[in-house]
């Protein structure tokens, strides 16, 4: 056995492997079901991962695994808050614990098609890419999802379609009654010349026993298609959300992704890896946290530029306080072939009290010469002087701290192009800073 | 106006001001000059709240108020304005949401209600065409990266705005071309009322020649060892600070 965790959970997890599998052997593909199992036995051996891993070195899911988590089962789509953003004029599509509630959902303009479990499976196009982009042979939280995961839907964006209106996919979680684990994922795919614009929201209005999210989000975007995918969690405390998404990308595509986390969501572990398959893409990543509490986020990130001429440009900016605790894992790699890479990348913080954590690695692997890249990361305090200089125009202390961590998070959130969901940011960043006691040591 | 005794004050343990003894009145304009290193600056801090500075001793008072006994911020909102020598960047932070903020507190404070955004926008254009500064920058970020002589008239378009009773300019006319030095004194000069009071921290003649001050001191290591009128300020200009120093060695 490898260095993992083995607790309750796990055992019950294996035990109800092939229970679970029994049922589903009719309705998915034999190369479902093949890939389920090799990734069972990933997962049946790594266990859960620890702090012993690398990848795992600051973030502990330990307290996360609850022995008396479930596997959830109910669905129940009645009185659900479906999380609409005020004044964003978009297609709302409702996810309820990752299960597609079409009674909640808009319909969809042309260009774009939705598929649901049941159409997912049985539609053979998709036979060969669910669970391929991602694989799991050193992750054993990514094979876990891949074994384990129910619920799967996929969004194609037609070749040369152009959907104006942003798509807002709702994942709502209902208050639930016992401690529950849901596995879910997402096939995006992004045919040539299309261009889109997917807002994730992730919400649940309040967790009385504590849930867990596993949620895979795989994403081809082809030759010289554009998206635009915006991932906003809003998950109170209680929530444990672990996410993977594998994005491939094809020649000259653009993928811009925002990843904002201002919510009181207990822990939160992004996986985000963007291989850069063919020439000419440009990858665009922002994220923004603010954690208070006890909180725990931690946002791995890979760029993997394969071939030549790719651009990426990354910045993460974070404030911590209390005895919050943020990692960043940045990873560049530009490999063999891939001359002429433009890669920037930087990760700012400002750590407001003694008793928080910041871990910022970025991790530059540069295998080509001909490439320009560069990378920053900075821990820092409240600047006294901008401070002292706001307090002289007769600006309280308490005011003055809170526009200056505003002023500091609102550089990213400014990137964000739709303005009503920039504002919809910039809500949650105010009632983040408002609401929340702030104590800055 | 303002009334300072015996001042004292240190940084990191080390004596800066060594007993300041300093009356403005309303209607007044004060300029204090001195070598570099003198404590002038630290003057200006030390009245305006700066955490790092420690008094030692005696008082600070404006209009009956003890000043020392106040956060930076209640400080400006009983009237006390302080240009700093060197304005401070702060990205992100916009220069006219900042001036609503502050107008709005300074304002509550003294039990005005809050300007309408219409208001707001004509007192900043009013301002803003007094010390004759660009839209563009008032715009943008807290003189992030403004010019020199850009992130001064943004001191006093701040002092225009806000309209204390004190305004203390630390080395304001630095780094000004002669063009700038003017708008800046005549801004200056139309702001100044019966009410209000200025001390004008400066090395040079040249700021003096456009703003007539009614009194001149000279501080040197941490002492006003001389007063007296506008002439003091051409004597010195004339004849350095050698000959204050030596004169006041020499007489002491
Ligand atoms: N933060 C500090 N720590 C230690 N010493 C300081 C600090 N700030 C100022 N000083 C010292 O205090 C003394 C007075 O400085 P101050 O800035 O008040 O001078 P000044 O008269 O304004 O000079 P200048 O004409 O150059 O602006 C100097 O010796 C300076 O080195
Ligand atoms: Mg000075």
């Amino acid at each position: 056995m490898k260095q993992g965790l083995y607790n309750n959970f796990y055992k019950y997890l294996v035990d109800s492997f092939d229970k679970k599998q029994a049922a589903l052997t009719y309705i998915e593909s034999a190369n479902l079901t093949e890939k389920r199992n090799e990734a069972f036995s990933i997962f049946k051996e790594l266990g859960f991962p620890t702090r012993k891993y690398e990848e795992w070195k600051f973030t502990s899911l330990a307290a996360a695994l609850k022995d008396e988590l479930q596997l959830m089962i109910e669905h129940d789509h009645s009185l659900i808050n479906t999380n609409r953003i005020h004044s964003l004029d978009a297609v709302h599509l409702v996810l309820v614990n990752g299960r597609f509630a079409p009674e909640l959902s808009d319909v969809l303009p042309e260009g774009i098609t939705f598929y649901d479990t049941q159409a997912t499976m049985a539609e053979i196009r998709f036979e060969d890419k669910i669970s391929t982009l991602a694989t799991e042979d050193d992750a054993p939280m990514l094979a876990l999802n891949t074994a384990f995961f129910t619920e799967v839907s996929v969004l194609e964006i037609a070749a040369h379609a152009i959907v104006e209106k942003p798509i807002h996919v709702s994942h709502v979680f209902t208050v639930n009654d016992i401690a529950e684990f849901v596995p879910y994922r997402m096939l995006v795919i992004a045919e040539k010349h299309s261009e889109a614009t997917i807002i994730e929201t992730f919400h649940s209005d309040s967790l009385v026993h504590p849930l867990f999210v596993s949620y895979v989000c795989e994403q081809e975007i082809h030759e010289s298609a554009i998206l635009n995918t915006h991932m906003i969690n809003t998950l109170p405390e209680n929530a444990y959300f672990v996410q993977h998404r594998e994005v491939f990308q094809y020649r000259n595509s653009v993928l811009n992704n925002s990843n904002i986390a201002l919510s009181d969501v207990t822990l939160l572990r992004n996986d985000l890896n963007f291989q850069l398959k063919d020439v000419g893409t440009e990858t665009n990543l922002i994220g923004a946290y603010i954690l208070t509490g006890d909180q725990h986020v931690d946002n791995h990130t890979l760029v993997d530029h394969q071939s030549p001429n790719c651009n990426t440009n990354e910045v993460y900016k974070g404030i911590l306080l209390d005895t919050s605790h943020a990692v960043f894992n940045g990873k560049v790699f530009v490999r063999p072939d891939a001359q002429k890479t433009n890669a920037f990348q930087q990760n700012n913080n400002l750590l407001l009290s003694d008793q928080a954590t910041v871990n910022s690695k970025p991790q530059l692997e540069i295998f080509a010469d001909d490439v320009k890249c560069s990378h920053g990361s900075t821990i820092g305090q409240m600047n006294e002087d901008a401070l002292f200089y706001l307090q002289t125009r007769g600006i309280g202390e308490e005011a003055a701290r809170k526009l200056i961590m505003q002023s500091f998070i609102f550089d990213v959130i400014s990137k964000i192009k739709i303005e009503s969901l920039q504002d919809y940011v910039s809500d949650l960043l105010n009632k983040k800073l408002n609401t929340e006691n702030l104590t800055v040591a | 106006m303002l009334n300072i005794t015996n001042l004292h004050s240190s940084i990191e343990g080390k004596q800066i001001l060594k007993g300041i003894d300093l009356k403005v009145n309303a209607g007044e304009i004060h300029a204090i000059m001195g070598p570099n290193g003198s404590g002038k600056s630290t003057l200006a801090s030390v009245l305006a709240g700066k955490p790092e500075y420690e008094v030692t001793e005696g008082t600070a008072f404006l209009d009956g108020k003890d000043l020392l006994d106040m956060a930076p911020e209640e400080r400006a909102r009983e009237g006390l304005f302080l240009a700093f020598q060197y304005p401070v960047e702060i990205p992100g932070v916009s220069n006219i949401n900042f001036l609503k903020t502050a107008i709005t507190e300074i304002r509550s404070h003294r039990g005005l209600p809050e300007l309408t955004s219409k208001e707001f926008l004509k007192l900043l254009k009013d301002k803003q065409e007094l010390v004759e500064l660009k839209s563009s920058l008032v715009n943008r970020s807290l003189n992030e990266g403004f010019s020199g002589g850009e992130k001064k008239r943004n001191e006093i378009l701040q002092l225009a705005m806000l309209d204390p009773k004190l305004a203390i300019l630390d080395e304001t006319d630095s780094g000004l071309d002669i063009d700038a030095l003017r708008i800046v004194a005549s801004g200056v000069n139309k702001l100044r009322t019966e009410n209000n009071a200025f001390v004008i921290i400066t090395h040079y003649q040249r700021l003096l020649d456009y703003i007539i001050p009614d009194f001149v001191h000279i501080l040197y290591d941490g002492r006003i060892i001389k007063s007296g009128t506008k002439e003091l300020a051409q004597e010195l200009e004339e004849k350095g600070y050698d000959w204050i120093t030596q004169h006041e060695t020499g007489t002491v």
